[in-house]
This record gives structure tokens, sequence and C-alpha cells, in this order.
């Protein structure tokens, strides 16, 4: 631990109480969290992570026979001294852990109030910052891709594209004000292709991490090839699944023309108060499909509302969920 | 409850019109939702098992489909079958004729006129002093039940009636009905029929109150209007029978005829009935003894009446001729081809030793010295108990008219007759002129009691007459139509309903006539009776009777054809110019369809207001 952390943290806490994100009684409790990895990181760059890769730590991990050129420090002097042979000690290696957040920032998650984007970010903002304490890289990746459609969106499209480079990857607590505020600058908006997504970040990962997936899980494409090639690349998935209280208890009945945000397809429905648990039903359906295809490949699913209170799901949810502790 | 105009029904082909623009023009409000992948699913999910999901709880769509309910039963005008507004006075008239057993309405026509005559006798208003009285119209009319509040005795007078196989006579019935009603504005006479009645044109302007009450649906009905039997012209041992069988569909029927003598089969003929015509049916058989032909049509139809007939048929006899003449080759040649029975005997005088040993008396030009009791042929005689004017000559008389539709003028012309002298008379009560001069008739028959005449008034000697071929065909006419085995062959062939009449020679005290359904009824007779008369005659088919030791048959028979025709009539014809048209019930006054136009408003109104409430 380096002196100077300390003493930048409650700048950090103002900051991310400035970006709107979290407060700091939240981050406070945060930072005694830290992601639970299942697996042995295999990350190539040093962190405070347990991998297989033998290294410099203070954790014991095996010894080895002595030969030529190895270097002295190493030896263990006691085993020496019992039976009179050279044996080196070797320790576990602590590399980083690569945490990849999927953030979806499609139309549909601009609804909601606060919006599903809006909640996303702040869960986004939670583990980014426990990874970022527990030393460990965090890349957001987020998507669908931006599209300048204007002239005079240029600008905007300049700055947004800066800032999901920035947060494409983010090291060290001290980066932690910088990745709030990148954060709280992210637009939303498009056309999400979600497997294409999941795909396309798969590949570009050279090791894999921790993935947390964060979405309405609303594609008409479907879910199941995205996140099925996230756990085939060996990531260890959360799918936090966010939908929006309008989404789980309409309000809106009576003879209704509906559409779609994002590809702007027309659905007509008569709705009333007497189908209401019908529809209930038919998302308790959607959501319970979503939790079965997770479990089934070993990821972690959670399934909230944008309307509950984040606290609650970051400090309580989730850490009985083991994915953090 | 029923209804006057129940056309208006077809308006209720708007309700499910309303339901389809309710499925097909909604007004939908459009929103904005981030994905409809839930509702896809959730349509997928509900919709499959509940497709008339989109109307379930839209109070406007159930306001409106009351209203249009509403508003056709209005216009189909519900009524409740009469209950306050019969008048003071009911005549029920329940035609019981032939047609009435024609079974298109279930269980029959009959039937059914009895249904509604009872439901009339439901709604007689006993508290306001409503009264009735039942009429039967079979083969003639029979009160049932006179005028009375007894809802009971009205029921069991209904229930009583008994339909007959007699052609409608309901003139007589309504003649009867008028009595009772007259000087009663508030009576009326309810007729339950199916309006296939002849000729009701005395009550043309009676100004009758009479609410017909229409039976029937169907004319699908084939039936026998014509049945008789004659000797055989080319084979005298033979007897010929022509029937004729008229179809009142208006599609041709296969049919079969068949023939039975005393009840066995003798013959059968497939014949093809044309459509809304009469087929003439013509057999002949050879006849050893006295019998009862029975024609017997087989045909799908709703009326089994008309479908049998049954004719008595007697051995020919040799008809006795006596011819008082002072000389007439043509007369006694002409007489003597007559027929094939003839007996021609030649006298001078008729006298009292002559009386009762001929059938046929002809008088040429002679004062008999005893008159003839049986039938006669008078040419230019003129006894002056027949005529009441004194009789005078004309000179040269043309001959004006001529009545060929008669049986004695059947192939007669009177084309190049001419007549050099004749008797001048005035038209008698007994007979109908059968050739006319402008100033008298010069042929006339007739019948004075039970005898036959002819007279003629000219003698044929001062004409052409006997040198044209009609003369030998009129005497043959004469003879065959004065000849007493034809008028009783006649006399053994009575309508359905019409009395049976028997000269009796000898006086009878008992007898029993045994009916076609197999029921026997003894008679009692006074010993001073003439006639024997039985008039219990309304079901067809062969009566026989037991007159002391005496046996014979006769034959009811519908033959009808305006019974055969059981079409029923929309309208009464009352005469020419008055009609009576089919009603279900008069008074208006028991219409409902305002109050359900009432209902339709108040609908209307909770509509609107249901409208404004929802959508502000």
């Amino acid at each position: 631990m380096f002196p100077g952390t300390r003493v930048e943290r409650s700048d950090l806490v103002e900051g991310a109480t400035m970006a709107g994100i979290l407060t700091p009684q939240v981050l406070r409790r945060l930072e005694q969290f830290q992601l639970i990895a299942a697996r042995r990181a295999k990350s190539s760059a040093k962190g405070e992570r347990r991998s297989r890769a033998r290294g410099q730590s203070v954790e014991f991990a095996d010894h080895r026979n002595y030969v030529l050129g190895d270097d002295l420090r190493y030896l263990d002097w006691n085993l020496f001294g019992r039976l009179d042979r050279l044996f080196l000690k070797l320790y576990e290696e602590e590399r980083e852990l690569p945490v990849r957040i999927f953030l979806d920032a499609s139309e549909s998650m601009l609804f909601g109030t606060p919006s599903k984007f809006d909640f996303a970010r702040q869960v986004a903002a939670a583990i980014g910052y426990v990874a970022l304490c527990g030393f460990d890289r965090v890349s957001v990746h987020v998507f669908p891709d931006l599209t300048a459609q204007k002239e005079a969106d240029l600008t905007q499209y300049n700055a947004q594209l800066a800032i999901r480079g920035a947060l494409r990857s983010v090291r060290g607590k001290k980066s932690s004000l910088e990745y709030f505020t990148n954060l709280t600058g992210l637009r939303g908006g498009g056309v999400a292709d979600f497997n294409g997504a999941m795909k396309r970040g798969v590949l570009e990962s050279r090791q894999a991490g921790v993935a947390v997936v964060l979405s309405d899980f609303l594609d008409p494409a479907g879910y199941e090839p995205g996140l099925m090639a996230l756990v085939g690349r060996g990531f260890q998935v959360n799918a936090i699944q966010i939908l929006s209280p309008e989404e789980l208890d309409p309000s809106a009945f009576g003879d209704l023309r509906l559409v779609d945000s994002e590809t702007g397809s027309l659905q007509e429905v008569t709705f009333g108060k007497y189908r209401l648990a019908a529809y209930r039903q038919t998302v308790a359906n959607y959501v319970q499909r979503l939790r079965e295809f997770c479990q089934g490949r070993g990821a972690n699913f959670f399934s909230c509302s944008s309307g509950e209170s984040i606290e609650d799901l970051l400090l309580r949810q989730l850490r009985s969920a083991e994915m953090w502790g | 409850m029923r209804f006057l105009t129940p056309l208006a029904f077809w308006f209720a082909l708007a309700l499910p019109a309303v339901v389809v623009f309710y499925l097909l023009k909604r007004k939908r409000v459009t929103r904005v939702v981030p994905s409809t992948l839930l509702w896809q699913r959730f349509l997928a999910e509900t919709q499959a098992s509940a497709p008339m999901q989109r109307l379930r709880h839209n109070w406007l769509l159930l306001l409106q489909l009351l209203l249009l309910l509403l508003l056709v039963l209005a216009l189909a005008r519900p009524y409740f079958a009469g209950k306050a507004g019969l008048g003071q006075m009911q005549v029920v008239v329940l035609d019981a004729s032939a047609s009435m057993q024609a079974t298109d309405e279930t269980p029959s026509r009959f039937e059914r006129a009895r249904k509604d005559a009872l439901a009339l006798v439901d709604a007689l208003a006993v508290g306001k002093g409503g009264q009735m009285v039942v009429l039967v119209a079979g083969a003639n009319a029979e009160v049932r039940q006179s005028a009375t509040s007894e809802k009971a005795s009205l029921r069991r007078a209904l229930e009583g009636a008994r339909v007959t196989d007699s052609p409608t006579r309901l003139a007589e019935a309504l003649r009867v009905a008028e009595t009772l009603i007259r000087d009663r504005p508030d009576a009326e006479i309810h007729l339950f029929s199916d309006g296939a009645i002849p000729e009701l044109a005395e009550f043309e302007t009676r100004d009758l109150r009479l609410v017909y009450h229409k039976v029937g649906k169907g004319a699908r009905n084939a039936g026998i209007v014509a049945f008789d039997v004659k000797p055989n012209p080319e084979d005298p041992a033979k007897r010929a029978l022509f029937l004729s069988v008229a179809n009142h569909r208006s599609e041709s029927v296969d049919a079969r005829i068949e023939l039975a003598f005393d009840g066995q089969l003798i013959e059968t003929k497939a014949v093809m009935l044309e459509a809304t015509n009469t087929t003439p049916v013509v057999f002949i058989a050879s006849q050893a003894r006295d019998g009862v032909y029975t024609a017997r049509l087989v045909a799908e139809d709703d009326l089994a009446a008309d479908n049998q007939a049954s004719v008595v048929s007697l051995m020919p006899q040799p008809v006795r001729v006596l011819l008082v003449s002072r000389g007439n080759r043509f007369l006694e040649k002409a007489l003597a081809a007559a027929g094939v029975n003839v007996e021609l005997s030649l006298a001078a005088d008729h006298s009292s030793a002559d009386a009762g040993r001929h059938d046929v008396v002809v008088l040429d030009d002679v004062v008999p010295s005893e008159w003839p009791r049986g039938n006669v042929l008078a040419i230019h005689v003129a006894p002056t108990n027949w005529f009441e004017a004194p009789i005078g000559e004309i000179e040269s008389p043309p001959i004006v008219n001529w009545r060929n539709t008669h049986p004695l003028l059947r192939f007669v012309s009177f084309d190049s007759v001419q007549i050099a002298k004749a008797q001048q008379v005035k038209s008698p009560a007994w007979g109908v002129s059968l050739v006319d001069a402008p100033q008298s008739p010069l042929v006339i028959a007739g019948e004075m009691g039970r005898q036959r005449v002819v007279w003629v008034g000219f003698d044929t000697l001062e004409s052409t007459w006997p040198l044209r071929i009609s003369f030998p065909i009129f005497l043959a006419n004469v003879v065959d139509w004065l000849n007493p085995a034809t008028a009783k062959a006649e006399q053994f062939l009575v309508k359905s309903g019409d009395a049976f009449r028997l000269p009796l020679a000898a006086p009878v005290t008992s007898g029993s006539v045994t009916g076609p359904d197999g029921k026997v009824q003894t008679v009692t007779l006074a010993p001073e009776a003439s006639e024997f008369v039985w008039s219990d005659t309304g079901r067809q088919g062969i009566y026989r009777v037991q007159l002391g030791t005496n046996q014979l048959a006769f034959a009811a028979n519908l033959l009808d054809a305006a019974e055969s025709n059981i079409r029923p009539r929309e309208t009464l014809d009352l005469g020419r110019f008055t009609q009576v048209k089919a009603t279900t019930e008069k008074d208006a006054n028991l219409e409902y369809w305002r109050w359900f136009a009432l209902a339709g408003l108040a609908v209307m109104l909770g509509e609107w207001w249901w409208f404004h409430r929802r959508t502000a």
C-alpha cells in the first residue's frame, strides 16, 4: 500500500459524489470489499491476486530442487539443516484480475426513473471501484458503438469516443475519480447488438477474468450466443439484468400501439388491469429462463429493478451472492 | 311474446358488424416503450388461449350491442297475444275441411289451427265480460260451443273438434257467425283456415269483421280430383274408369295409381304428373258383378285424404225406351242406335198399363192419355203444369245460343239447324234452358221431383235437325241422361260431407251403416218414411248400408280440385272487391315496441355519459 492513496481518498469520495454516481457512505463501505474470483488470475501483469504462476510474494507455494544458478536468497536453510540437501522455496506470484464490465447503453436502457442506464452506471461504478481498490484492472465495454450521424454531432462524438477510450483500461485506485467522471459523461443511444458486443469483447480480451454484463437482456436476437461466448472464453460471468419499474408493472392501460424505442417496430396491444397478472407472469418467465440459462453455465445472475435502492443491491444482494466479500 | 314484423330481425345482422368494427377499428394510444419484446411474449402466451380477449370488459361495446338489440326488438314490433285487446264477443270458426289434414305444419294444419284457437281462448278477457263461440266448419257448420265465458268449456269444445274429409263449406259457418256478431260492434269472427275456400261472394258487402288466421306453408300435394266409371264404348263387356289426377306442386312427380275392385288389386299404372297440371288416367277393366272400384294414388305428399277415391259400379242393365209417336223414322232410328243396351218399343199412346214398365218415355208430338211417371223426353208437347204463362208460337226462330257444357249437349252443335215453328214459353224454375232463340228457350232440361225431363219445343220434322249429325248424338246423350241407372250410379257417389239419399220402395223400420272405419251404426226409420238419408259421411271411403234385407254400398269421396290445392292463401277473397288479409293478431295496442325504443334511448344516453366519463 502506498501512503499516498490514503491521502487522496477524501478527494475521491468527493469526486464520486460530484459525479452524482455513488454516495460517500456507499463508497466507504465498498472499499472493504474485494471481488471474489473463483479462478486463479491469469493476467501477465502484477497484481494482488493469487495466480498459478510462481514468483515473488509472501505466500509460500512449494519447494523444488536447487539447480545451479538459482538465487541463493530463496534457499530453504532450515530444510538444508535437517536433510543436508538444497531446496529452493517457491512463492505464489500475485497477478492482477482483469475485470471487464459490459455496459449496455442502448436506447432501451434510457427508460425508467431513474433510468436503467443510470442504474447500470452506478452498478458499474461500484464494481469498478471495488476492483480498482483491489488493484485489479477494469475495462468497460460500452455497446452499442457510437455512430456519428450528423456533422453537428462531431464534437460530441469525439468527446464520447475519448471517454470510451479512457474507460477501456483503468488501473489503480487513483484513477477512480477519472473513472467516475468518465462514466458520468457517457451518453446512451442506438440499437444494441448484444451478442455481437459480447463476442467482440471476448476477442479483444487477452486474458479471461471477471465479466460483468449490465443490460436489460431485451435483445430481439436473444442473449444466449453472447453469454455462451463469454463463458466459453473462461470468463467468470456475472449477468445483472436491469428492468425499469414500468416494464415490470405497466401503468398504461387500454388500446395501445406500442413503439419499440430501438427498432421502431409496432405492437398493438389491448391491455387492462385484468391482464396484469398474466403480464407479470410473462416477465417472471422471461427472467427465470435467463436465470436458468446463466446458472446452467456457472454464471451469476441478478435481476433488479432500476427503481430499487442501489445500496441494497450493492451492499447486501451482491455480497450475499458472493460476487464480492 | 310474438313479433308482428319478424323480418326486422335481419337487422340483428348489424350486431356482429359492430363487434367486427370494434375488432378492426380501435383507436389506439401510441406509446414508446423500451422494448416490445416482453409484450410480444405476453401476447404469444395469452392470445392463444383466449381469442376474444380484446373485447372483454369493453363496456362501450356492450352498451352499443344492447342498444342495437333493443332497436331491433322495437323494429320487430313485439306483442303479447291479444291479452286485453280482444273484442267482447269472439266467434271462432275452425276450418275442418280435408285440406286442413295436410301435414306441412306439424303435426297437421288442423292441430296448428286448434293450438292457435286455444291460445285465443287463453287470451279471452273473461273479467271484461268477453265471450266466445266455437264453430267448426267441416261438411256443415257445427256450433260446438254457444256463447260462454267458461274457458274450460271452450277448450273442451275445441279439443273435441275433428277434422273431416269434406270440402270446405265456410259460407254456412260464416252465415251463422255473422248472425252472432250482428249488432255487436265489438264482436269479431276469427277464422282459422288455410284459405282454400271456393266462394264467399255473398259476404262481399256485409262488412264482415273477420280476422283470418292463416295456417299452412306449402303446396306439396297431388290428388285424385275426378273418378268415374262408364261402360266401355268399344267393348260392352268391359268398363272404362276415368281418373283425373291433379298435381299442385311446381315440379313434376312420378306416381303410381293402383286400381282395386272390392279391395282386390287389379291393375297398377305409373304416371308422370306434370307440375301444376291435371293428368287424365284411363283404366279398362272387365267386371262380372256389382262392386266398388277404388283408385289409390301412391305419391309422397302432405295430404293423404285426396289420394284415394272409390266409385260404385253396377252391372249395366238394358234401357227400356218407349217411343210414343205417330211415326218418326228419324227418331226411331236414332233412338235404336242411342246405346248398346237400348230396348226400344213403339206405341201410339202412353196409357196407365204402361206405367213403370219403361225407363225412358219419348213423347213425340203426342199428348198421352196418361202422363208417364218416369223420365221423359217430350218433343213438341207442353203440359200446362210445366210452364206458367200460356204457350205461344213463334215462326222460324233463329238459334242464338246453346249451352254446350251441359252433358246433354256434349259434342252437339246447332250450327246449321233451321226451325220452321216452335212453341214460345218462359224459362221454368225446374230446369235450365239448353238452346235459346231470342224470344224463347227451345230445349229445356231439368228435374221435377225425382223425374228427369228433357223438353224440346219444336217438332223435329219441321226442322233440319234430324239431317244433322248432332241429332243422333243428342238422342244418345238424352237416353244416357234419362236412364235411371245413370242417376242411380250418381246417387251412390256422394261427396264426403254430403248426405246420401235413397228412395225406399218398401217401408223399412231399421237398418245399419258400416263406415269406412268399420264402425257400425244402427238406424231406426219411421214406418211411413219414403227415403233413407245418411248424412254422417265426413270420412271418405265406402259405406255399406243394410236396410231390412237389402244390402248396398255407396262411396263418399273428396274429389275436389279446390281442396286438393292446399297452397295456403294469403288473402281471402270475398267476392271481387273485398279481401281479408291473413293476420296474426289484429290489435296493435298490445305492442311493446315503445318500451324497447325507450329503453334504447336510455341505453344511448348511458353510453354517451360513459363515453365522456371515460375520455374526460
